[in-house]
C-alpha cells in the first residue's frame, strides 16, 4: 500500500457487478478519501446499494477491485467490517427480540466492550428509542434508529449509510445528520447514499452521481454548484421582445421563458454575467432575481427528459 | 469472546420454542405409547392368529416379517414408537436444515448481519452447531418420554443406556436430512422449495424403504433411501456401519453447504430466481 492508497478510505476501480442479464454496475471508478463525507446519489437501481455491498463483500464483483480502508474486503472480510458501521437501504431485524437483545448481539459481534455498550445507550437517548420494545412492536422509523445505533455505537473509521434517514421524521433527520458531522469531526469516513438532496449538500464535501451503473459525476459539493449555470428572472417595465432577440447573441446566456406581455424574461446564464449587465443597463428594468441551482437541480440534469445541460449543449 | 459461540448462542436462545414445541409432543407419544404394550401382551393370544393371516403386502405396513416382534418389549417399541420417528423428525430436519441460511436471508436478517465483523465460515458452523444442540434437545426430550414410558410400563425393564441407542439413530437421519435440505438450500431458489424437495425424499424413501421389503424390484432402490439405513431395532445393538454412512454422506453435504455459502451473494431478502434457461426465457 502507498502513501496515496493509505490517505484513500475507500477505492473503486474499474467495478462491475451483475445480476444475471441486468448490468447493475459498469466498471464505475471511485475514490474516497479518509475523513471526508461522501455523498453517492443516484435513484433507486442506480447501483448505490450495489456498490456498498461489494465493499462489505456481502456480494462478489464480476471484475474490477474494490479497497476499503487499504483492505481488499473479498480476502479480508472481517477486518474491514471491523472498522466499518453500516445501515442497510432496507432494515430488517429479527422480528422476535427487543432492541437491546438485537444491539448487544451485534456489540458482540464486534467484540465492543463497554465504551460501545455505554454509546450505543447514548445514542438511544439522543434518538429517544426505547431499548426495552420488541422490534416487532417499532415503528419503521424507530427501526432505522436501531440500525443507526448499531452503525454508530462501535466509532467506526468508515461509516457506510444507505438512506440514513429513511423513515425518520425531520427532527430526528437533524439529530443523525448532526452524528455524521460529529462523526467526521472526531475523523471518520462517511459514504452515504441518499435521495434527499438537501441533507447531502447539507454536509457532503465531495458527491457522485450515478446513473444506470455508471458513474456521470463526481466532484466537490461546492464546485458542482459554482459550476452550474444561473437562473435569472429579469422584469422589466415595458415589452422587451427587441432585448429578447437581441439576448440570443450573447454568449452563455439562454432564454428560457418569456411572459405573454414581453415584461417578464426567464434566463439561463452559464458565461460571464458581465455582457449580460451591460446589456440591459439599456433598458428600464423593474427587479432582477437571480438563483444559484440546488444540487436537485444538478441531479435532475441527469436524469430529466430534456435536462438543462443537454438544453445548453445543444444550444452551443 | 468467539464469534462462532456468539452465533452458536444467539442462534440456539432463538430455537428453545422450536425445542419445545418438536420435543414436548415426542415425549407425550413416548409417555402415551408405551404403556400400550402392557395391553398387546395381554392380547398375544387372540392378536397373533389375526396377525399371521395378514397377506404379506399389508403386513409390510406394520413390520413386514418382524411384525411378530411387537409381542416383545423391544420388538413393540420398535414398531409402534420409533419406526414413525425418522418421518417425524425428518420433516422437522427438512424445514430446519433448508431455514437454517435461508430463513434469515429472505427476512433480510442476513444481509445486516453478516455486515458485522463475522465470518461466513463462523455463522455458518456457529448455526449447524445451534441446531445440533436444539436436535439433540428434542431428541432429549423424546428419551425422557421413552424412558417415563418404559417406568410407566409394567412389563418392561430395559437400562437407559439401551433406550438411548435407537436415538443415535434418530438423530443421524434426521441429521442427514437437515444437511441435505440446507444443501439444496445453497443452490435451489427459495427455502420452501429446497424444504419441499427434502420433504418429498423423506416421504418417497420411507415409501420406498417401507415397500422394499416386500417388493423385489424396490430392493435395489432402497440402498439410496436414507431411511433405510436407519435402525428402529437399534435397542438390540446399534450397527455401526449404517449410522456412520448417513453421518458421513451428511458431513459431505454439509461440506457442499459451507462451499456453495462462502461462494455465493447474500441477497438483500426474498426468494431468489431459478437460473435454468428454460424458465428464465419463458
Amino acid at each position: 500500500m502507498n502513501d496515496k492508497e493509505s490517505d484513500l478510505a475507500i477505492h473503486v476501480d474499474n467495478l462491475s457487478k451483475s445480476y444475471g442479464s441486468f448490468l447493475a454496475l459498469k466498471g464505475i471508478d471511485l475514490t474516497v478519501c479518509r475523513g471526508e463525507v461522501f455523498g453517492f446519489l443516484g435513484p433507486n437501481g442506480a447501483g448505490k446499494t450495489t456498490a456498498i455491498r461489494c465493499m462489505l463483500d456481502l456480494i462478489r464483483p464480476d471484475s474490477g477491485t474494490v479497497s476499503v480502508l487499504g483492505r481488499d474486503p473479498q480476502s479480508d472480510p472481517v477486518a474491514v467490517r471491523q472498522h466499518c458501521g453500516y445501515l442497510p437501504g432496507e432494515l430488517r431485524l429479527d422480528e422476535n427480540t427487543s432492541v437491546h437483545s438485537v444491539l448487544e448481539f451485534l456489540r458482540e459481534l464486534r467484540g465492543g466492550g463497554k465504551d460501545c455498550q455505554r454509546r450505543a445507550k447514548e445514542l438511544a437517548e439522543q434518538l429517544d428509542l426505547n431499548v426495552r420494545s420488541k422490534i416487532k412492536n417499532l415503528s419503521k422509523g424507530n427501526k432505522q434508529k436501531v440500525g443507526i445505533i448499531a452503525a454508530f455505537m462501535h466509532c467506526p473509521d468508515l461509516l457506510l449509510l444507505d438512506e440514513p434517514t429513511s423513515g425518520l421524521d425531520p427532527l430526528i433527520q437533524q439529530t443523525v445528520l448532526e452524528m455524521v458531522k460529529e462523526s467526521r469531526r472526531s475523523g471518520a469516513t462517511v459514504f452515504f447514499s441518499s435521495h434527499v438532496l438537501a441533507e447531502v449538500q447539507a454536509i457532503a464535501d465531495r458527491v457522485a452521481i450515478i446513473r444506470e451503473g455508471q458513474i456521470v459525476e463526481v466532484g466537490k459539493t461546492s464546485s458542482l454548484l459554482s459550476g452550474r449555470a444561473w437562473r435569472m428572472k429579469v422584469i422589466f417595465a415595458e415589452n422587451t421582445q427587441i432585448f429578447a432577440e437581441k439576448i440570443e447573441a450573447l454568449p452563455g446566456i439562454l432564454l428560457d421563458a418569456m411572459s405573454s406581455d414581453g415584461r417578464e424574461l426567464k434566463l439561463i446564464v452559464d458565461g460571464e454575467m458581465d455582457e449580460l449587465i451591460k446589456a440591459l443597463a439599456g433598458y428600464h428594468v423593474e427587479s432582477i432575481e437571480t438563483e444559484r441551482p440546488d444540487l436537485e437541480e444538478i441531479f435532475l440534469s441527469y436524469y430529466g427528459e430534456v435536462s438543462e445541460r443537454d438544453y445548453l449543449e445543444k444550444s452551443k | 469472546m468467539n464469534k462462532f459461540y456468539i452465533i452458536t448462542r444467539y442462534s440456539f436462545r432463538r430455537s428453545v420454542w422450536t425445542i419445545l414445541g418438536w420435543g414436548i409432543p415426542l415425549m407425550l407419544l413416548g409417555i402415551i405409547t408405551i404403556p400400550f404394550y402392557d395391553l398387546v401382551a395381554e392380547n398375544e393370544r387372540q392378536l397373533r392368529p389375526v396377525l399371521e393371516s395378514l397377506k404379506p403386502l399389508v403386513k409390510t405396513f406394520i413390520g413386514g416379517e418382524e411384525a411378530e416382534q411387537i409381542f416383545t418389549p423391544q420388538g413393540f417399541i420398535s414398531l409402534r414408537y420409533f419406526a414413525f420417528l425418522p418421518v417425524i423428525l425428518g420433516i422437522y430436519g427438512s424445514v430446519s436444515g433448508s431455514g437454517l441460511l435461508a430463513a434469515d436471508e429472505e427476512r433480510g436478517i442476513l444481509d445486516f448481519v453478516l455486515a458485522h465483523p463475522v465470518s461466513r465460515g463462523q455463522f455458518f458452523w456457529g448455526r449447524v452447531i445451534a441446531f445440533t444442540f436444539s436436535l439433540s434437545c428434542i431428541i432429549g426430550l423424546g428419551w425422557l418420554g421413552l424412558w417415563i414410558g418404559v417406568a410407566k410400563a409394567g412389563s418392561m425393564n430395559f437400562p437407559t443406556f439401551q433406550l438411548l441407542l435407537p436415538y443415535l439413530s434418530v438423530f443421524a437421519v434426521t441429521w442427514f436430512f437437515a444437511c441435505f435440505s440446507l444443501a439444496l438450500s445453497m443452490c435451489v431458489p427459495s427455502r420452501s422449495s429446497a424444504a419441499m424437495i427434502s420433504g418429498i425424499v423423506v416421504l418417497g424413501g420411507y415409501i420406498i424403504t417401507t415397500l422394499s421389503k416386500a417388493i423385489k424390484g424396490l430392493e435395489s432402490w432402497a440402498v439410496f433411501s436414507p431411511l433405510t439405513y436407519f435402525q428402529s431395532n437399534a435397542m438390540t445393538g446399534l450397527e455401526l456401519v449404517p449410522f456412520f454412512k448417513l453421518l458421513l454422506v451428511a458431513f459431505f453435504l454439509l461440506f457442499l453447504a459451507r462451499t456453495g455459502f462462502g461462494l455465493r451473494d447474500i441477497r438483500v431478502a426474498g426468494d431468489g430466481g431459478w437460473k435454468l434457461p428454460f424458465i428464465r426465457g419463458s
